[in-house]
């Protein structure tokens, strides 16, 4: 199953985009989206209600290519180096293991904080994220659904020790998080100064999910745009890698506006 | 103007100052920004452990967690990282992420879920640092939390099973340490020549793996592959530890200290030095002539026959 090619009807499963993805999933899939453009590997968005079911781990985005469903963006990477696409050859050792603890870095914070703002916060629970979650289903399983997730995510913030912080300690992590990102940019165009690389995809998902995202307040976009270099890395790579395809972005762009009819 | 410190936290043995990584790191971070503290480990007394260990105490306020810890310490101009650029910085900031992502699992698991490893020392280490009736409890509910914590961050599926998860875990937590050992290379630290909170926060992971003597060791015989990274424990432990489990060292022994330091860094540096040149020398010409010497020996009778096998 390695050697075969990339098909032409591969596919990425993630929620439907206008009424019910979260900013966590919709961060991921946008990741995985950038990194297989950044390969060059065509790939179809196909949005189902029950994606999150469908995948083999029991987290979106998953992609299905040929005869096998590998899902998250760290699987996804190795198969596609499997197949012979691989953009981080290029770097020497040293660069591999930044690479790697960059991306943890995103996981760990940006990613956390994310999950944290949609299911801890009271405010964004009940207004954005338990109306989003459940809304393909009838009443009650849409509230019998978006309640359970809760509990999953709340056991696992006290897990990890996240549940005692305040969303105030929640938004200074995002702000280092982003500081280290911005000094790691710097003023090149990639993190790897010449060519993308898995985690340029990683940090444009989140990143600009983050900004074209409204939520209850801006304070956590605010965030973001403090920092001009990785705003301007977000627009460079949506201009390079997703103005070719109409369909993504102008959903992309539409994705914000749809968000603030529910409030 | 320095209010006194203090920090109470979990006390050590074989070697080290504490066998807790978060109170090691703490207690590392103090002696690299020459902080003044007064490290209380728990031991048998009444005054039971509340909620997490480590907490620094400093007159009416108390800080609990490590990174917080460290901020406290940051801001009362004890600052280990005065001399990083930026984008230093941010790598700290990756790395610690990465160690907390791939190697705490395992460490975890070393400690408090492998059977053999719990039952023989961990509890029964742990237990005699506590007054008796929380002995019972403590140490069963730290299991509890590990385990917890293990399961809910990497335990979902397609790893339906904790033996699986487990295999998982240690492979992360190998990968880690490969890439911890290529990225310190062969300097002293992992900016320089001066320790900074990097250099805290791996130590503080790395020293009980390395040091616990634990009935099973896949970890630590791992470590034991990677020799910068064994060095790199050593060197801290000599350097800023020595034998002071208490780590309070009067003013006078601190101008001895700041020169044998000196002299450690030093000797160091020479042997890596010398190490160069072997290395030099042995990719060089001059070795195949030594093999020819080694297998003729090997020729000349049985008994030279377990030399053959070590020739290289």
């Amino acid at each position: 199953a390695a050697a075969e090619p990339w098909p032409e009807n591969a596919a990425l499963y993630q929620q439907l985009k206008e009424e019910q993805i979260l900013l966590s999933d919709n961060a991921s899939s946008l990741a995985v989206q950038a990194f297989l453009q950044m390969c060059n590997l065509p790939i179809r968005v196909i949005c189902r209600a029950n994606a999150e079911y469908m995948s083999p781990s029991g987290k979106v985005p998953f992609i299905h290519v040929g005869n096998q469903v590998v899902s998250e963006l760290g699987p996804i990477v190795q198969f596609v180096k499997a197949k012979g696409h691989s953009l981080s050859d290029g770097l020497d050792e040293v660069q591999k293991a930044e690479m790697k603890a960059y991306m943890e870095l995103v996981n760990n914070m940006l990613l956390t904080a994310e999950l944290y703002l949609q299911w801890c916060d009271d405010v964004t629970v009940e207004e954005i994220t338990h109306p989003r979650y459940g809304s393909p289903y009838p009443w009650p399983l849409n509230r019998i659904l978006s309640y359970q997730k809760q509990w999953e995510v709340r056991r696992k913030m006290k897990a990890i020790g996240w549940a005692g912080k305040t969303l105030e300690q929640v938004l200074e992590d995002v702000d280092q998080c982003c500081h280290a990102l911005s000094q790691r940019l710097g003023t090149q165009p990639y993190f790897f100064n010449k060519q993308p690389t898995e985690l340029d995809a990683l940090v444009f998902g989140h990143l600009f999910t983050i900004l074209t995202t409204q939520l209850i307040t801006d304070e956590l976009s605010e965030k973001v745009k403090n920092y001009s270099n990785l705003t301007a890395f977000c627009r460079r790579i949506e201009q390079q890698y997703f103005e070719g395809h109409e369909k993504d972005s102008s959903t992309v762009a539409a994705r914000s506006s749809k968000r603030s009819l529910l409030r | 103007m320095a209010a006194p410190m203090e920090l109470s936290c979990w006390g050590g043995d074989w070697g080290l100052p504490s066998l807790h990584p978060e109170s090691l790191t703490v207690m590392a971070y103090a002696k690299f920004s020459g902080a003044p503290l007064t490290v209380n480990t728990v031991n048998n007394s009444w005054r039971a452990p509340k909620g997490d260990l480590p907490v620094l105490v400093s007159e009416d306020i108390v800080i609990s967690q490590p990174a917080k810890i460290l901020n406290f310490l940051r801001k009362q101009k004890y600052n280990a990282d005065y001399d990083l650029s930026a984008k230093q910085g941010a790598d700290t900031l990756a790395y610690i992420a990465l160690l907390e992502e791939k190697l705490l699992p395992a460490l975890l698991h070393t400690f408090w879920i492998e059977a053999e490893n719990y039952c023989s020392v961990t509890k029964p280490w742990f237990a005699s640092k506590i007054a008796f009736p929380l002995s019972l409890y403590l140490p069963g509910k730290m299991s509890r939390e590990a385990l917890n914590r293990i399961l809910l961050t990497k335990g979902g599926p397609p790893l339906y099973s904790l033996t699986e998860v487990e295999a998982q875990i240690y492979r992360d937590a190998k990968e880690c340490l490969n890439l911890l050992s290529k990225r310190l290379g062969t300097s002293q630290f992992f900016f320089g020549d001066t320790p900074t909170t990097l250099d805290a926060f791996v130590f503080g992971f790395l020293a009980p793996i390395y040091k616990v003597c634990f009935p099973r060791v896949q970890l630590q015989e791992h470590l034991k592959q990677l020799p910068n990274l064994c060095r790199f424990c050593d060197d801290i432990l000599t350097c800023y530890f020595r034998l002071t489990v208490s780590g309070h060292s009067p003013a006078g022994q601190d101008t001895a200290d700041a020169n044998l330091q000196k002299l450690t860094q030093l000797v160091n540096k020479e042997s890596n030095l010398i190490e160069k040149m072997d290395d030099n020398l042995r990719k060089s010409p001059q070795h195949p002539p030594r093999k020819l010497t080694m297998l003729k020996l090997a020729a000349g009778g049985e008994e030279s026959s377990p030399m053959s096998r070590l020739s290289p």
